[in-house]
């Protein structure tokens, strides 16, 4: 086995990208076939890394338990009075972002697929693509502070351009607005980073680095220094540690989406192309959950537990506010952005829990709603594609035009609101009943977020059924008249491709979620044995 | 973990759950081929055969438990497994020998549909869920078959999705069943917070954690693992809600008559055995962990049930709709039979009504579908289900009419047939319960009593205006037109469900219920001593209070003795079913709506407008900047850039070139030292 197979994960794409540079601009096709095979030689490769991935490789804070680990020396600076500088090329795995890996990887193969028939430059369009796969991948197997910051801005700049070129009719107010949003979060967290560099040393070299794992051992940091537990530093009259949290939790939070920090992700999602609604969806939410997990808790562990209340009112929010305007919306794209919201909600209520059974279901969620958002804004994007309109009202008996579509749609809108046998059911099953164990293991929520979570379930019900019922069942009746009716032809090969393993993958992890859950399991004890010792 | 069990039970019941999932993936797969449902009735009735197998060798013998890994979370293992004892197959076979007849009884009423490939894959798939049920042996588990059962009925009750209320009532059933699946999950939740299991065995079992705790304790069941007090008492409210929309009680019952929607053939299926079923069946199958004052709320739900829901059924003129208040209000007899404490009376009449109501629906359907028949043969444009177009049937349809007259009869209790076991057992206990009980749980047997007699009245009602009497239709009164018994592809199943409606499948002794073999099987001990009298007052006043109403229905709708007054508020009342359906519109979910649509007023205007507001900030900050920049900063340095070229343009006049300027200069500041010199340092 190639010691390396995560470097080569990382940096397939910017070969790709490169080898797109030399094609001529004439070829259009070429740049999506090379995508293509990027795309699926990376999920053959994640797919064999996560068979390969031993269940025993908790990661978190120990190097030796992360797996695929790839860790050189980068940069080296001797910079006098304040030491050497220490940043290194420092990759690995553990069950936190093993699926997250292969998700993503998934999510990019849907997305290359759902972008076949871009024409306005398709040569850029690509190695913009190209560029933001190797930055998410990177950012989920960085183990160094910095390298992880590198990659985690670099997300943003191909994004900023997809949605700023190729988007919708307000393309460049909403690709302004995401890129503030989350640069607002982004350059607060640039602070805590260098204090937390100055407040860590290896403990091998006694230099000062940016290693998160040495961040997250409480004997790693200098005594006084800014970030040490034991120092109780204040500023503002906030000690210092639980400000490092906030202003990480919120660079985080704003990609998670939080409420009220979450206006962005509609109107990023109703600007963006389908292809990058669904990057944003299936992949970008989750670097929020994935950031709170492996760098707001295990670096901020105290601080984490202190605001475990708030953390959970937030999910307990999110999750009903975004039910609540997902009901009230007439766009049917916006629906489905609230209803992430609203989901993404779960994900903050089971890991405030600090149990295991939430900590997993949070994560679950957070793998199962990569998929489902995928696959509703593929099937969004679909019916754009056909009539360039996406107004709930304008449509009405679909289920007699488009069958199989129908079938689709109504696998995913049952999928993504819980059903059993499909893969939100354990997610959020499992945030509820963890939420409910947290009063009883460790006090930290109050049993009746769980019960307020639970109300969420209902209303997803409510707003997808409704959806449902106005949409694609009585008689047809379109806004368009025949022209429409023409126009909106049942679901095609490519698009049925592309379809079908999402939605066999929601069910087989919904009839089975050992297969995921195995995998994750000793990640996560360790994770709430981090925080909660 | 697993016991040594018996491998065949074992096998016959999971070939039982599984048949009619396999059935269910075929057809899907097969998809328009599978017109004929020949998988599905076969996987059926080899279910149906598994199901007596199983039931043969469990019925009366040790319960079989096995589970299999299925998942772990954190170092919390969580299992899928069979739970067989007396309970589980009873129900088992219950379920399957109702569904077998409506599967065949589906043939020829579902005959003709263009979408019957997705009816036959919905039914399986219906099936399989509730045969999971029964057998899970863990909350979880059961949890999801619960939902599945409530997908499943989705499907059905809109199954035909371009009928507007239809594809409503659909949305309405999911949506409140989803009330209660919130109150299952929070059940669980608690139950899991408190004792780390999911187990039914481990949790309710005979050595359980309940039984056992409430043996060691002696103030009764105190039993709250590591809760607070006040836990067990919400878990129990939590499962029970659960069960109340599951098994349509007040004020959730509104789902069950607007889902008479789906085609008749489903409605026997959910109204028999397969999905109100569920909500009496969980409760009986956790019942150690209702307290009293659990207990006390569900026989009030269950009383105030039967009751709402018999005084609506009077007035309805759509055949189906009476017959789905009358399953509420029966629902609500076996929702008492918990409430006071004895399940296998409250299941013993589920088993009994299983039979009897699905032969109601039956029998409806068929005679629905003659109707349409006439309805579309000589374009009269009626409703064939309103029971105003109907009447003087008997003579055309005199099977339907026998059959559903025997179903009539189990419905009201009357002796000899198997409604009068269980419903009589009921009423009996009821009034023994309410012995030993203070203040208003007197009131319960008695209404349940007068439920009884509205019972008789509206069923009687029902067959004195479709059976009796002259024909309200003219093609049918004068003779141009002829109805008649439906095909024996539903006749059979009829006559089959007739037979199972009789005393005999329950117990040889025909008015006595002490010797029903179901009773023996799944028997708890009666906390309080027999009332002999009881025993025989109540059948023989039921028995004669029935044959009244049946007098006086007969003179009222077949001799036309009597008019009802249709004007006044109790009959409207009940006429619109408590005007419920619109409350619920107008209060909650206009309520949610509204509140919704003013979140989103708040998201677009005021938590994004504070974005906007920001921006507004900050573009506005930096134009001022901008001014500062350009007039300020900027104005500086032009402004001194303007001074420089001023000097510069004031001193370049010096440089002239010409010698005697220069001199001049010279001596100028020669004369101005000199002066200074003089001047100051004088």
């Amino acid at each position: 086995m190639n010691p390396h197979l995560l470097t080569i994960l990382i940096f397939l794409p910017l070969v790709a990208a490169t080898a797109m540079f030399v094609v001529p601009a004439g070829k259009r096709n070429a740049y999506k076939y090379i995508a293509l095979a990027t795309g699926v030689l990376q999920l053959v490769l994640s797919g064999g890394m996560y068979y390969l991935f031993h269940p025993k490789g908790a990661g978190i804070s120990q190097e030796r338990l992360y797996q695929f680990v790839d860790h050189v020396p980068w940069i080296r600076l001797d910079m006098g009075n304040l030491g050497r500088l220490e940043i290194d090329y420092f990759i690995g795995v553990d069950g936190l972002s093993m699926p997250l890996l292969f998700l993503s990887a998934l999510v990019m193969v849907i997305a290359i697929g759902a972008s076949w028939n871009v024409q306005k430059s398709a040569k850029g369009y690509f190695v913009l693509l190209m560029i933001l796969d190797m930055a998410v991948m990177g950012v989920f197997s960085a183990l160094d502070f910095f390298l992880f910051y590198i990659f985690y801005e670099l997300m943003l700049l191909p994004l900023y351009f997809l949605i700023g070129i190729w988007g919708g009719a307000r393309r460049e107010y909403a690709a302004i607005k995401f890129f503030l949003y989350t640069l607002f979060g982004s350059v607060f967290m640039l602070l805590i980073i260098v204090g937390l560099y100055f407040s860590v040393t290896n403990p091998e070299t006694g230099a000062h680095t940016f290693n998160m794992l040495h961040m997250m051992d409480p004997a790693n940091y200098v005594p006084g220094s800014f970030f040490s537990a034991l120092a109780k530093q204040e500023l503002f009259g906030i000690p210092a540690r639980l400000l490092g949290f906030i202003v990480l939790f919120i660079a985080f939070a704003i990609k998670v989406p939080i409420v009220p920090l979450h206006t962005w992700l509609p109107d990023a999602h109703v600007e963006a192309p389908t292809p990058i609604s669904i990057i944003l969806a299936g992949i970008l939410l989750k670097v929020g959950g994935y950031g709170i997990l492996r760098i707001c808790f295990s670096i901020f562990p105290d601080a984490a537990m202190q605001s475990a209340w708030w953390l959970g009112l937030i999910g307990v929010v999110s999750i009903i506010y975004g039910a609540l305007v997902a009901l009230a919306q007439r766009d049917l794209k916006r629906m489905i952005a609230y209803s992430s919201v609203s989901h993404m909600g779960f994900v903050l209520l089971g890991v405030a829990s600090f149990t295991t059974e939430g900590t997993a279901g949070a994560l679950f969620q957070m793998i199962s709603h990569g998929f489902l958002s995928a696959a509703l804004f593929f099937l969004v994007g679909m019916l754009y594609d056909r009539v360039h309109d996406r107004g709930i009202y304008h449509f009405r008996g679909l289920a007699t035009l488009m069958p199989r579509y129908t079938v689709f749609v109504a696998i995913a809108f049952f999928a993504s609101l819980g059903l059993p046998g499909f893969s939100a059911f354990i997610g959020e099953v499992f945030v509820i009943i963890g939420a409910f164990n947290a009063e009883s293991a460790n006090g930290l929520l109050p049993r009746w977020m769980a019960i307020a979570g639970s109300v969420g379930i209902l209303l997803s019900a409510a707003y997808f059924l409704w959806t449902l019922q106005r949409m694609f069942f009585g008689q047809p009746r379109l806004k368009g008249g025949t022209v429409w009716s023409e126009a909106l032809t049942d679901a095609s090969p490519r698009e049925t491709v592309i379809m079908v393993p999402m939605l066999v993958l929601a069910l087989a992890l919904g009839v089975y979620p050992a297969l995921a859950l195995d995998k994750i399991n000793a990640s996560v004890l360790a994770l709430v044995e981090l925080v909660t010792k | 973990m697993t016991l040594p069990t018996p491998t065949y039970p074992l096998l016959a019941a999971l070939a039982t759950v599984l048949l009619p999932f396999i059935g269910f993936l075929l057809s899907a797969i097969a998809g328009r081929r599978a017109k004929s449902g020949a998988i599905s009735i076969t996987a059926i009735a080899l279910s149906v055969v598994a199901a007596g197998y199983t039931f043969a060798n469990v019925w009366g013998g040790e319960p079989i438990h096995i589970q299999w890994r299925w998942f772990t979370i954190g170092e919390q293992a969580f299992h899928v497994g069979l739970l067989l004892d007396n309970m589980a197959v009873l129900m088992l076979l219950l379920v399957s020998i109702v569904a077998l007849p409506v599967h065949i009884y589906s043939v020829a009423y579902m005959k003709g549909d263009p979408g019957i490939h997705r009816y036959w894959t919905f039914l399986s798939l219906f099936c399989a869920a509730m045969l999971g049920l029964v057998i899970a042996d863990n909350l979880l588990l059961m949890y999801v078959c619960w939902e599945i059962v409530g997908f499943a009925s989705y499907l059905l009750i809109g199954f035909w999705f371009t009928k507007d209320a239809a594809v409503q009532a659909n949305k309405r059933a999911f949506i409140i069943n989803r009330i209660g699946d919130i109150g299952f999950l929070i059940g669980f939740a608690i139950l899991y917070a408190g004792f780390g299991t999911l187990d039914i065995n481990a949790l309710f079992g005979p050595q359980g954690l309940f039984a056992t705790a409430a043996g060691a304790s002696t103030a009764g069941s105190t039993v709250h693992g590591g809760l607070p007090a006040g836990w067990i008492t919400a878990a129990g409210l939590a499962f029970f809600l659960g069960a109340m929309a599951k098994s349509a009680q007040f004020p959730l019952h509104v789902w069950l008559p607007a889902a008479m929607e789906g085609p008749t053939s489903v409605s026997s299926l959910i109204h028999a055995a397969t999905m109100v079923a569920a909500g009496v069946f969980l409760l009986a199958r956790i019942f150690p962990v209702f307290d009293d004052t659990v207990l006390l709320v569900i026989a009030a739900t269950g009383t105030v049930t039967a009751l709402i829901a018999a005084y609506f059924a009077l007035t309805q003129f759509d055949i189906k709709k009476i017959l789905a208040f009358s399953t509420v209000s029966q629902l609500g007899f076996m929702m008492v039979g918990i409430g006071i404490g004895l399940y296998p009376i409250a299941l013993f009449h589920l088993a009994t009504h299983a039979f009897f109501k699905c032969l109601l629906f039956l029998c409806a359907g068929a005679v629905i579908h003659e109707m349409q028949h006439l309805n579309d043969k000589h374009r009269l444009g009626i409703d064939p289900q309103d029971i105003r177009n109907m009447g003087g049937l008997r003579r055309y349809m005199p099977v339907t009419f026998a059959t559903m007259l025997i179903a009539s009869l189990a419905l009201v209790g009357f002796p000899l047939t198997s409604g009068y076991l269980s419903k009589d057992a009921l009423l009996v206990h009821a009034f023994e319960w309410a012995a030993l009980h203070q203040g208003a749980a007197h009131i319960i047997p008695y209404v349940l009593a007068f439920v009884s007699v509205l019972t008789s009245f509206y069923i009687f009602r029902l067959l004195a205006k479709v059976f009796f009497g002259t024909a309200a239709t003219p093609a049918l009164a004068n003779g141009q037109a002829k109805l008649h018994d439906p095909s024996a592809w539903m006749v059979g199943p009829m006559l089959f469900l007739a037979a199972c409606s009789l005393f005999p499948l329950f117990t040889l002794h025909p008015l006595n219920d002490g010797h029903v073999w179901l009773l023996q099987g799944i028997a708890v001990s009666k906390p309080w001593p027999s009332l002999p009298l009881l025993h025989i007052v109540i059948p023989v006043g039921a028995a004669f209070a029935t044959l009244a109403v049946a007098v006086w229905v007969w003179r009222w709708y077949v001799g036309g003795k009597y008019t009802a007054k249709t004007d006044g508020p109790l009959y409207r009342l009940s006429f619109h079913q408590g005007y419920l359906d619109g409350l619920y519109d107008r209060f909650v979910v206009g309520t949610v709506l509204r509140f919704a649509g003013v979140l989103r007023w708040l998201d677009t205007y005021v938590v994004d407008g504070l974005v906007h507001g920001l921006t507004t900030l900050g573009r506005s900050l930096a134009s001022a900047a901008g001014w500062v920049d350009q007039r300020i900063v900027d104005g500086l340095v032009r402004l001194f850039g303007k001074l420089a070229w001023g000097v510069g343009n004031v001193v370049r006049r010096t440089q002239t070139g010409r010698l005697q300027g220069y001199f001049a200069s010279l001596f100028l500041v020669i004369l101005v030292i000199l002066l200074y010199h003089i001047i100051v340092q004088a």
